[in-house]
């Protein structure tokens, strides 16, 4: 070996240059990780579209897959209008701080060598954002004209969720610096929000024609069950790419680490996020019998254990997946009784569900510390986080639907609902060779229906 | 027209306009009225529809 290479000077510029290496192929990976969650994250729109079509009756059917499309087409554009400012602007509350980096006229929303993280982290939240957009488009379908999906689903993915993610999932998010709270799996930033927001909305929206016959709930059965199974279990396949984007990829020596700076790592979410799913099926099963519920209930427990996906023990979390898979199932119960056509169950699945998740991490992992100044995880701060959360959706949903509606512009003509949306808005038939009429009637008996009349 | 660099040295932000935030508000602004246009075009293509069944 040349003996000048082993000087000081050298060996220094050598370590350099392996330094400089090694922080460039860190940092690559960072982006690498958060580029193929976003990609495995489509996979969650692609099951929304399948499980919306086919929870739909036949006539409806492109209608419920074209405003999911459309969901997704509208979000992300709007996300990087206004959805990431938001979120940098709003830790602190309702009063803005400089966050003029995430406007959209700023140098740094756009290809910048040197900075490769701003992208994939925006790419990353846009389909945080689409996916809570999705939660409402499921519940709404066979009546709510398309642009006031449009427009409802714009604000909840690219303002409202976002805001309540500033709250509380970011690291300066106020529910966090004054309320200790944590939501690793945002059960309540996307799930209760969403749910909630839904709620609102559908309040407003009214039920599905026939779906109420002298107060008592009818089914009204999906054209395509199997379709409808498929697209829930894509969506778990999806969800993968969603909790691993609720990770922090750090550089340098950290390791992984959740939004709010504590240690965890990807082995953590495994565990819980696989035995929350396998809970959450079983309980759904044991409660109805039923095969779209059984499917639903493994969103039902990922769900009820990602506010703690960093925290529980496995055993516990399918305890808690199980249990919340009843739970949601009589959440679901008592809204049909109170007249509310949720078609797919989406505020019982992630409203209900997130909701509770928030408090459950209240109730089995209070005490556990937050980092810095930061006070510990309570029961106390994730009650009042829930409840946050809960009007953070819900009083928008309510609000914004009431007026669409008072402008007439909320719900489709009777006529067209029966008519089917396909035929009258799209001028298409998803399956023209078929000769079976649509039906607003089933004669499959309504497992969750309520068997005494209501006031509806 | 062009990228806003004229040569890879020590290049940060090298996009189409971004080293002008009026043309990128102006975009910006494109962006939004094609929202709004879109969901305007839906409401006028459901109008018109219903108003058939009448």
């Amino acid at each position: 070996m040349d003996e000048t290479t082993l000087t000081l000077e050298s060996l220094q510029a050598q370590l350099a240059a392996q330094q400089s290496t090694f922080e460039m192929h860190q940092a690559m990976n960072v982006e690498v990780f958060y580029w193929w969650c976003t990609a495995i994250m489509m996979m969650i729109h692609a099951g929304f579209l399948a499980y919306e079509m086919g929870a739909s009756r036949s006539k409806n059917a492109l209608a419920a897959g074209i405003k999911n499309i459309l969901a997704l087409a509208v979000i992300i554009p709007t996300f990087y209008l206004f959805g990431w400012w938001i979120y940098n602007a709003f830790p602190s509350g309702l009063i803005p701080s400089d966050a003029s980096a995430a406007l959209p006229w700023a140098a740094s929303m756009g290809p910048d060598v040197s900075d490769m993280g701003t992208g994939i982290f925006w790419a990353a939240f846009a389909l945080f954002g689409a996916t809570t957009g999705s939660i409402l488009s499921g519940a709404v379908i066979e009546r709510i004209r398309v642009s006031a999906f449009l427009i409802l689903t714009v604000f909840l993915g690219s303002a409202i969720w976002i805001l309540a993610g500033a709250w509380g999932w970011h690291p300066d998010g106020w529910l966090l610096t004054d309320l200790g709270y944590h939501d690793v799996g945002a059960s309540g930033v996307v799930h209760a929000v969403a749910g909630f927001f839904t709620l609102g909305v559908l309040i407003n929206l009214g039920a599905r024609k026939g779906k109420f016959i002298n107060g008592v709930a009818q089914t009204i059965a999906p054209h395509s069950l199997p379709m409808t199974l498929i697209g829930l279990m894509m969506i778990i396949f999806g969800f993968f790419g969603f909790l691993g984007g609720c990770i922090i990829f750090n550089g340098g020596d950290t390791g992984w680490t959740t939004i709010y700076n504590t240690p965890t790592n990807l082995s953590a979410f495994a565990f819980n996020t696989l035995m929350g799913f396998a809970g959450g099926v079983i309980g759904c099963y044991i409660a109805t019998r039923d095969p779209f519920w059984t499917m639903s209930g493994g969103l039902v427990g990922i769900i009820s254990v990602a506010a703690g996906l960093d925290l529980y023990s496995p055993t516990l979390a399918f305890i808690i997946a199980v249990c919340m898979g009843f739970a949601a199932v009589w959440f679901a119960k008592l809204l049909e009784k109170r007249g509310i056509d949720d078609a797919v169950g989406a505020v019982a699945v992630h409203g209900f569900t997130g909701f509770v998740a928030v408090i459950l991490v209240g109730v089995f992992a209070g005490g556990t510390p937050n980092m810095g100044e930061n006070p510990e995880i309570s029961f106390m701060g994730q009650s009042l986080s829930a409840v946050i959360m809960a009007l953070v959706g819900f009083i928008p949903g309510y609000g914004l639907s009431l007026l669409l509606k008072k402008l007439n512009t909320l719900r489709v003509p009777e006529s067209a609902e029966d008519l089917g949306i396909d035929e009258v808005e799209l001028i298409a038939k998803p399956y023209p060779e078929a000769s079976t009429p649509a039906s607003t009637e089933s004669e499959v008996p309504n497992k969750l229906a309520n068997v005494e009349p209501q006031g509806v | 027209m062009g990228t806003s660099i004229t040569t890879w040295d020590n290049v940060t932000a090298y996009f189409t306009f971004a080293d002008s935030p009026i043309m990128l508000a102006l975009f910006a602004l494109g962006a939004a009225g094609i929202i709004v246009g879109l969901i305007a075009s839906i409401m006028k293509h459901e109008n018109e529809a219903f108003d058939k069944l009448k």
